[in-house]
């Protein structure tokens, strides 16, 4: 066990915030508390897992583990009960969450809010639902708990009588969001009630947290608003400024509520700040962002899930505490770190089954880290629900189909059997989707192969399976299909559902077509594309969308993998022409011109490269892509300063980007900082051991005086012998 | 256990829809509209004062508004399933894609879960009869199901009805219990 950092460790989450909402409202003094916050502490992006699904993150943030090890794996699941489906359980998660781990340890542990928290588990402390907030009748008549709500039972009464209902959100409450809510047309427009729910909602777990940390003993304390995505999703597209497509007059009515979300999140920190007191280290985290720009889709796709698109890939972090720094930014920190850090602050060992890492920069010194090979293993009472309270939901609904063989119970109605089957194919796409995010394409192949086949009219499944193909080399497999997707044609639409379905499918492909990498980088690290986003759970308004004409569909993406393929086997003509082709369909996909620059470049045509990879960031400028490119630019015309700072900005918006680390070094060499280079060919080497330039960076800039001449010789050799070894390839 | 309730003079609800095959040769004394349970729990109400055969996974379904004393027959998962895969094979349907060992580790799952939802629910009065053990010992299995429900039955027609030749599906290294 290592020394503790923190007394105690208060855990906010809020759903979806991104500093890009934030940083405006921190400028006006909007957001005073937060502000503060950041001042004593530490702030960063957070890198989000794909695909951006909240129940996925929720549990990767509080587990450490992505999703195929936590078994959360999207929104809903089948249940067993009632043989049809049911939003996801605490008893579907398949390993210890942070606050298992430290009601094993003797912490005294409160969780309220997290996403798939019900029913609440039996932790050494209180742990209150995500089912908690939902009001299910209206407030003059009963609306009770449901069972399992909260955790120990004896505290049910207490916490059902601080929620707070829809009908209790009064004009006093409203008005200050919505100052012209009187001119609501409450028969068309439901935006007061939607608003409602999520303010009454959050502010039943807010009153929860609250009363726990006035009278209840903690040590740590972890709560989750949904708030801020709810809102997001609801009023976005009334946010400023105005969309093409919505109305004045409505634009004008909603057009504070996103911004005004944050500020009341604002008011409920400091409350919980003032309440947790100044020696509790607090840790605010998102799990990812939410477009608010110019990339705000202008309709959502018509797939499961499809409001995801909305996402941004990067949340926030913000940490203070003792030993953490104060008044710093921290780079590279992504979701699944945050258990590994807050267990360190404990002086807690970190599994070594856990996927993220402790965020050691954040901490003023270096912080003692304690590993044991899993927390799975350890035995003692850890709060988690008995073992005959899980049960893999797929297991479950196998048995439910023995007893409809036999007999024994009514086959599932058509309705409850396609929600059946619809939330076990999407587990399984999204099993797929966490398999290409890490990069295990052969367990993904295995699960798309079977989609595409099992469902051969979406789309979706064949181009992650062209995806993943193309990432395991077997590019004329990844080239017949896009060949057939691109003269496919999805049965026609409902009448009146085509015009929004068209826009939607034009939104999806846009998404889809943000995933890949650039080519260098996937090359390099053998890596393909990534899935698209996706996820939410309230409804968000559709905007019209344009009539669909009669020609066949472009499918932008298509085209863009095809260019892809082209570049990969050199054909670099063939592969420009198809990503031109990509651009003509839909030239907001900021991935394609990366893919564009990459191609520029092969052709040593730096200028073109240098413009597309600006038109990517001026789509999105926190690509760490596009700063890579413009830094693989700036070193081709010897413009090594500003390589480097283009080099530092790609890896500071995400760390594992070995080529980042390489061409920093690179710009660092040329620049003379011999040390500083080493240590960036180093990070790059400890990504990609492949990364045969880098070994030979090295062993020059060992060779150098005040070098290391064993490792200059010893990278030498290595040097060679992947070259070697390469050329041999080449041969046979 | 159907059989041997009516024996003993238990009133038992039934339809006969279901008719007598080889699978079952003394009938299955079900009630069809017992599978509506989930979707209208009052109809448990036609039960009452009667015996209703009911599968585990209607337990879930029970109203909280009744009082139910529910006799849990057991038996081992193996034979279990073997005696399922046999009669889906003879009823021509498709059963669950997964292995018999899979299969049997979902049942156990899936009982656990129901065995945990029965747990504290004070309208429920709960004892478990081992399969094996009526087999093995009929009469003393009669008794206890009598003292459980509170009520003179006939303990020996009950017992007569218990035909050890009707104990199949046996599964390798199950020995049939001898007295």
């Amino acid at each position: 066990m290592g020394k503790p950092l923190a007394q105690k460790v208060l855990l906010i989450g809020w759903d979806a915030a991104d500093w890009k909402l934030i940083n405006p409202l921190l400028d006006q003094g909007l957001m005073p508390t937060l502000d503060a916050f950041v001042d004593h502490g530490v702030m960063g992006n957070l890198a989000t897992l794909r695909p951006i699904l909240s129940p996925m993150l929720w549990n990767s943030i509080a587990t450490g583990k992505r999703p195929d090890k936590h078994g959360i794996l999207g929104f809903m699941e089948p249940d067993p009960q009632s043989g049809g489906v049911r939003p996801v359980t605490s008893t579907s998660r398949k390993v210890k969450a942070l606050w298992n781990i430290l009601t094993q340890r003797g912490y005294k542990t409160h969780v309220l809010g997290w996403f798939a928290g019900h029913p609440a588990e039996p932790i050494n402390g209180i742990s209150v639902s995500d089912l908690f907030p939902y009001a299910l009748g209206p407030l003059d008549k009963e609306w009770p708990l449901p069972p399992g709500a909260v955790h120990p039972e004896n505290m049910r009464e207490r916490f059902a009588s601080l929620r707070m209902h829809p009908q209790e959100v009064t004009e006093a409450a409203i008005l200050p969001w919505i100052p012209r809510a009187a001119d609501v047309d409450q028969e068309k427009d439901k935006g007061l009630q939607s608003f409602a729910k999520i303010l009454s909602e959050n502010c039943s777990i807010h009153n929860a947290a609250t009363w726990i940390l006035q009278n209840e003993p903690w040590d740590f304390l972890a709560v989750y608003y949904n708030g801020i995505d709810h809102f997001c999703h609801g009023f976005m597209h009334f946010h400023p400024p105005r969309m093409e497509g919505i109305p004045e007059e409505k634009f004008e009515i909603y057009k504070d509520v996103v911004n005004n979300a944050y500020r009341f999140h604002d008011m409920m920190l400091q409350t919980l700040l003032d309440l947790a007191g100044p020696e509790t280290t607090v840790v605010l985290v998102s799990d990812h962002g939410f477009h608010s720009d110019h990339l705000r889709p202008r309709g959502i796709p018509n797939e499961p899930a499809g409001p995801a698109v909305q996402h941004r890939q990067f949340g926030v972090i913000c940490m203070k505490g003792e030993h953490l720094k104060q008044d710093e930014r921290i780079y590279g920190a992504t979701l699944l770190d945050i258990t590994p850090t807050i267990l360190t602050l404990f002086g807690l060992p970190v599994g070594e089954d856990m996927d993220g890492r402790v965020l050691v920069q954040a901490f003023e010194k270096l912080p003692e880290i304690t590993r044991i090979p899993s927390w799975e293993n350890e035995a003692g009472e850890c709060g988690m629900h008995p073992a005959d309270l899980r049960m893999d939901p797929a297991a479950a609904q196998a048995v439910l189909q023995q007893f409809v063989a036999l007999g024994y119970i009514q086959p599932l109605s058509e309705d409850q059997a396609k929600a059946v089957e619809s939330a076990v194919r999407e587990q399984q796409y999204n099993l797929a989707r966490v398999y290409l995010d890490s990069r295990r394409y052969t367990e993904a192949l295995a699960i798309l192969e079977e989609l595409a086949k099992k469902w051969p009219d979406q789309p979706r499944f064949m181009q992650h399976l062209a995806q993943c193909y193309l990432a395991l080399g077997r590019r004329n497999e990844a080239k017949a299909i896009l060949q057939q997707l691109l003269v496919f044609e999805p049965k026609p639409a409902k009448p009146s559902e085509k015009k929004i379905e068209a826009d939607a499918e034009k939104q999806a492909e846009k998404q889809v077509e943000r995933e890949p990498r650039p080519v260098e980088i996937q090359r390099a690290e053998n890596q393909t594309a990534e899935p698209p986003a996706e996820d939410s759970v309230v409804e968000t308004p559709v905007v019209e969308a344009q009539p669909t004409g009669e020609q066949p569909k472009p499918r932008p993406w298509a085209d863009l993998l095809l260019g892809i393929i082209h570049f990969e086997e050199g054909d670099m003509d063939a592969a420009l022409a198809c990503l031109l082709k990509a651009e003509q369909s839909d030239p907001h996909l900021p991935d394609l011109h990366l893919r564009i620059g990459e191609t520029y470049l092969r052709q040593k045509r730096v200028q073109d490269a240098e413009r597309a990879f600006q038109r990517a960031l001026e789509i999105d400028g926190d690509s760490p892509e596009a700063h890579l490119g413009l830094a693989v630019v700036r070193l081709r015309q010897r413009r090594n300063q500003e390589s480097a700072e283009q080099a530092l900005l790609a890896v500071g918006l995400q760390h594992f980007l070995p080529l980042g680390h390489f061409y920093l070094g690179v710009a660092l060499a040329r620049l003379g900082h011999r040390e500083r280079a080493t240590l960036a060919f180093e990070s790059a080497l400890s990504m990609l051991p492949g990364l045969m330039a880098a070994h030979r960076w090295l062993a020059a800039l060992h060779t150098q005086s005040g070098g290391d001449l064993e490792k200059a010789t010893r990278h030498r050799e290595i040097f060679l012998r992947m070259r070697r070894q390469r050329q041999t390839q080449a041969t046979t | 256990m159907m059989q041997m309730l009516a024996a003993g003079g238990m009133a038992v609800l039934t339809d006969g829809q279901r008719s007598a095959d080889d699978d079952n040769p003394r009938g299955y004394y079900e009630w069809e509209r017992i599978k509506q349970l989930p979707q209208d729990p009052a109809c448990i109400a036609e039960a009452e004062g009667k015996a209703v055969k009911v599968i585990s996974q209607l337990l879930f379904a029970l109203p909280g508004a009744y009082d139910c004393r529910i006799i849990f027959m057991e038996r081992p998962l193996a034979e279990v399933v073997a005696s399922q895969v046999e009669m889906i094979r003879r009823r021509g349907t498709s059963g669950a894609a997964l292995s018999q060992a899979v299969l049997i580790a979902a049942l156990q799952s899936h009982l656990n879960q129901v065995n945990a939802s029965l747990q504290h629910r004070p309208n429920i009065l709960l004892c478990r009869v081992e399969y094996h053990q009526v087999l093995r010992d009929p009469m003393c299995a009669s008794e206890t199901v009598q003292q459980f429900l509170h009520q003179t039955l006939d303990i020996a027609s009950m017992a007569q009805q218990v035909n050890q030749s009707l104990y199949r599906c046996r599964t390798e290294g199950t020995v049939f219990p001898k007295e």
